[in-house]
């Protein structure tokens, strides 16, 4: 008995406690006002500096466009197709570790996972970069082979690139493909595919015979480059299309928190105003009741 | 069969070699930005049945 009108009382006071939350009272207002304004200056700044991390970035992808052309065009030119009787997949997602930019490594995870969901088996994954692992962990943890980390903080070298091949090499696999964001514009990219064959299926390409002078050595040496250099190709792309997609993504968080400031700042003068007004009739009231 | 392949290297292992052996050579005015574009922090954990392989493990 007692302890029913305890919780009522309880209720009660919590009904209560919730009604003054409710009703905005100036120094709530103040408060939140101030907080939206730091958030904006903070997604301001990331803004510029993903302005100049996109500047660096579209110029190197630049010098770097050549080097991945090249590799896709050899594939294309000597019709390589993908052998090998049992399918084993490998699939590099390439994203980074840093987040904030909008849905570009959202939309590489979900590539893959509509593959994975497809035919879970003989697929193995290779994340480059937290955010995939992040996403792709929960549902297909057990697809992921090896996952790269302390990628995106600076602008990705070759060396990066030729790490990640390594890796790569080390698992066998009859087809593979790296899932990337291809650049489009500042404020459009294409979530895309970049084929990788294995050393076997490139010796058994149908037309390698318009390349001449080959013999298994050169064909191995250059699988190799050519792996390391459609990861860099690929890397570059990504960190272009990340960069650009943090300064989109940035200039409308800016954008919507100046206007909830403006909202705010409307609801701080009127709750001023308010409570101005409501302390001049205490006053006037109460002078009215002395006389 | 290259001597650097007989020792086994591949083939972007011995490039990367060779890069560094230029830049090292470099004019002190260029070798700077030069080595700018030769580190790389790329960490790997290898995983299996959705767990990370941890060295303790």
């Amino acid at each position: 008995m007692l302890g029913r009108g305890g919780l009522v009382a309880i209720a009660a006071a919590q009904s209560g406690g919730q009604q003054v939350r409710g009703m905005a009272t100036l120094k709530t207002i103040s408060l939140r006002l101030k907080s939206v304004k730091n958030i904006q200056k903070i997604t301001q700044s990331m803004k510029m500096v993903s302005a100049a991390k996109y500047a660096r970035a579209e110029r190197d992808l630049k010098a770097a466009r050549p080097i991945g052309e090249g590799s896709v065009t050899f594939y294309e030119k000597a019709e390589v197709q993908e052998v090998g009787e049992k399918p084993e997949k490998l699939i590099v997602a390439l994203t980074s570790d840093r987040g904030l930019c909008g849905a570009v490594h959202t939309s590489v995870a979900r590539q893959i996972r509509n593959e994975l969901c497809e035919s879970p088996d003989n697929i193995k994954v290779i994340c480059v970069g937290d955010k995939s692992r992040a996403i792709l962990q929960r549902l297909y943890g057990k697809n992921i082979a090896v996952v790269a980390n302390e990628v995106g903080r600076k602008p990705p070298t070759f060396l990066d690139a030729a790490k990640i091949a390594q890796q790569i090499t080390q698992h066998s696999f009859s087809s593979g493909k790296i899932v990337y964001n291809k650049f489009k514009s500042v404020v459009s990219y294409n979530t895309s595919e970049l084929p990788l064959f294995s050393e076997s299926a490139i010796s058994a390409a149908p037309k390698l015979s318009v390349y001449d002078s080959l013999d298994a050595d050169v064909i191995q040496s250059y699988v190799e480059f050519s792996m390391a250099s459609l990861v860099f190709y690929a890397m570059k792309e990504g960190a272009c299309s990340e960069q650009s997609s943090r300064m989109t993504a940035m200039d409308n968080a800016s954008k919507n928190a100046a206007e909830m400031i403006d909202k705010l700042t409307l609801t701080f003068n009127r709750t001023r105003q308010a409570v101005i007004t409501r302390e001049l009739i205490e006053i006037i009231s109460g002078a009215a009741a002395l006389e | 069969m290259t001597a650097w392949r007989a020792a086994g290297l591949t083939y972007i292992q011995f490039s990367n070699i060779a890069a560094r052996v230029l830049r090292q050579a470099l004019k002190p005015n260029l070798r700077a930005d030069a080595l700018k574009r030769e580190d790389s922090h790329v960490k790997f954990t290898p995983w299996k049945d959705g767990k990370p392989i941890t060295e303790k493990a």
